[in-house]
């Protein structure tokens, strides 16, 4: 059997994410008065367009721009924790912790934690640089957004 | 005299102080953010909406009119220095402005490259100030049919114009549609999308996407290409003095390409990029020593960056006399402007002078603004580039979730956003440009309006599309728009 190259995977993908979304666009209930067309009908043309076009995709062969470069060696070789796509996933999950810890640590706590953490993981290695950049830079954007803008920012544990 | 009229009730408010800061603290940020390699005027723009929150239209829209075209601007100097441009308009000018860097006339590029940028974008001011109206006057005509045609004109036009593949790029479109119509039907109240879930009632802001497909993605993309510590040599700048026998070399070329770049950017789909690519092939033709364009042409520098920021000026036409922008930009300028309360139109000409007059008056000033910064501060503003990249990234990323925080105040929308980011370093990884994605997510449940007022007028006939003429001949524009680059495909064949 011959692989499939990288515009038939995705293609696939989309066909089925279409197939799924055409079918939640079939549960859309219709308004009680009748009208020229309902809240269904877009959606379901959108589903189509989308199965059409992932059946044109799955035709296309994928040119040089369509296929990632390859990564630099020489990071590959690095220990796996800082090879180039450990970076992403380290980077993802930063993030996400970041959004779930907001409120209860506060924006100043967590924020600092991670514009640090995130610029020394990347290899930034002045320290007390770095720690004075992300509190002046966090402590900035608190004082702006709350005191000037009136946006409300999570103190979290810090009095402030 | 009406246009005058108009300039100077423009500038009565575009001086009054707190706009004057806006203009200055706009094209600044815009400079800077454009300046650094990878981040965009998308970036930029989406990166500067939070500051917006909560201001008068006409300054929000004068402080990110300022961003915008700072970023194009500020994009030239990273082309000239590191040859690696911090905006697509500006790829042109490293062709010559990075040889020219290289030969030790830095300085030389980045003057002609903010008198070019100057001129483009003061010339273009005018043909806007001139052109605007005269569309305003007859797109009051437009109706729902025509507004829906003129949209689909709008992203296909996106999709035929952008570098990658055509079905990847109506990929992107059509996802934006459906993202742009999550939520509560606002016509019947009935949900759609929503997965049951209150976070998704009112939809997904466009901040939250445009966050993540643009600037995290770009940082997810530096990590992915050994962005972490690596930092890229940039050359020593030297005078920015220019010769007289200089000036008069650059001068037709700039004339040309700031004319030619602001018609571009009128057009649909076609910006500072393409603008700016037709500036210098243009010279290069027209040119006795086109032989030398590529090997530090002072003439390579000047026509893209007179075009580029023209074409992006002439991008405000569509977006303030149509309320249909032509280009991601212009689609999160626009986001910008609803977020803000105003709907950008023909109507708005009448309703709001005080957002148009006071945006185009903003413009003279900010070119002036970055006329000044960009000559004697630019050894000064360069040094941004030196800036640690591992802390440039982290303090984008803090930008981005504060940004969208600062929105929303939701916990989910940030972790939509890491969601889009993923999926906006998956898209420049396979080949999907982002660009239709965004001005379909703009434009998606305005152009579905427009289609269900069109069909509700018709009765339910859907004739109504092709029986008005001026929507007929959007549609046959925007079938042709997509048909041509396959013409061409087939005609490239037929000539090997």
């Amino acid at each position: 059997m011959t692989r499939l190259n990288s515009n038939q995977v995705i293609a696939l993908l989309l066909a089925l994410l279409s197939v799924g979304y055409l079918a939640m666009a079939w549960q859309i209930p219709s308004f009680p008065l009748p009208r020229p067309i309902d809240s269904d009908l877009f959606p379901k043309v959108l589903g189509f367009t989308l199965l059409g076009l992932s059946v044109l995709l799955f035709l296309e062969k994928p040119k040089a721009q369509d296929v990632p470069d390859e990564l630099d060696p020489e990071e590959q070789r690095l220990p796996l924790l800082l090879r180039p796509w450990s970076r992403v996933a380290v980077t993802a999950v930063a993030l996400a912790v970041y959004a779930l810890i907001l409120v209860p640590v506060g924006f100043v706590l967590s924020s600092v934690a991670l514009v640090f953490g995130l610029a020394a993981y990347y290899g930034y290695r002045r320290h007390w640089v770095n720690l004075a950049t992300a509190l002046g830079v966090v402590l900035g954007l608190y004082l702006t957004m709350t005191r000037i803008m009136g946006v409300y920012l999570p103190t979290g544990v810090l009095p402030i | 005299m009406e246009a005058f009229n108009n300039l100077m009730y423009g500038f009565s408010i575009a001086l009054e102080p707190i706009n004057i800061l806006y203009v200055f603290a706009g094209v600044f940020a815009g400079t800077i953010i454009g300046m650094l390699p990878g981040l965009g005027p998308i970036s930029a723009l989406a990166l500067m909406i939070p500051l917006t929150f909560g201001m008068e239209p006409s300054s929000g829209l004068i402080l990110m009119a300022g961003v915008y075209y700072g970023a194009i601007f500020g994009g030239s100097t990273s082309s000239i220095l590191l040859n690696a441009p911090g905006v697509a308009g500006t790829v042109a000018t490293s062709f010559d402005g990075y040889p020219m860097a290289k030969q030790g006339m830095a300085g030389k590029a980045l003057a002609i490259a903010a008198y070019a940028s100057f001129i483009g974008g003061t010339v273009s001011i005018i043909f806007l100030m001139m052109v605007a109206p005269l569309l305003g006057r007859v797109a009051v005509s437009f109706g729902p049919a025509e507004y829906f045609s003129l949209m689909v004109l709008g992203l296909t036009a996106v999709v035929s114009l952008s570098d990658k593949s055509l079905v990847k790029g109506l990929i992107a479109a059509v996802v934006g549609v459906m993202i742009s119509i999550m939520g509560i039907d606002l016509q019947t109240g009935t949900e759609r999308f929503t997965f049951g879930t209150v976070h998704l009632l009112d939809g997904i802001e466009f901040l939250v996407v445009a966050l993540g497909i643009f600037a995290l993605a770009e940082v997810f993309y530096m990590l992915l290409k050994g962005g972490g510590g690596k930092e890229q040599p940039r050359n020593a700048i030297g005078s920015l003095k220019l010769s007289k026998q200089e000036i008069k070399q650059i001068a037709p070329p700039i004339g040309r390409s700031s004319i030619l770049g602001f018609f571009t950017g009128v057009l649909p789909g076609a910006g500072a990029t393409i603008g700016s690519f037709l500036g210098y092939s243009m010279e290069k033709r027209l040119a006795k020593d086109g032989d030398t364009f590529g090997k530090g042409n002072i003439k390579g520098v000047a026509a893209p960056e007179s075009a580029n920021n023209a074409a992006c000026t002439g991008s405000f036409v569509p977006l303030l006399t149509l309320g249909v922008p032509g280009s991601g930009s212009t689609a999160v300028l626009l986001g910008a402007l609803l977020v803000m309360g105003v709907s950008p139109g023909p109507a708005m000409l009448v309703d709001r002078p005080d957002v148009f007059w006071g945006v185009v008056a903003s413009m003279y000033l900010g070119n002036i603004f970055l006329l000044v910064l960009n000559l004697p501060l630019i050894p000064l503003i360069a040094k941004i580039l030196d800036l640690p990249r591992p802390l440039l990234l982290s303090l984008i990323l803090i930008f981005c979730m504060i940004g969208v925080y600062g929105m929303s105040f939701s916990v989910f929308d940030l972790l939509l956003l890491l969601g889009f980011g993923l999926l906006g370093l998956g898209m420049r990884l396979f080949g999907f440009p982002a660009a239709p994605l965004i001005l379909a997510l703009i434009l998606g449940d305005i152009m579905e309006e427009s289609m269900r007022r069109a069909l509700q007028i018709s009765g339910g006939d859907w004739s109504i599309f092709i029986d008005k003429p001026i929507s007929m001949w959007l549609l046959i524009i925007a079938a042709l728009s997509l048909t041509l680059p396959l013409i061409k495909r087939v005609m490239a064949r037929r000539s090997v």
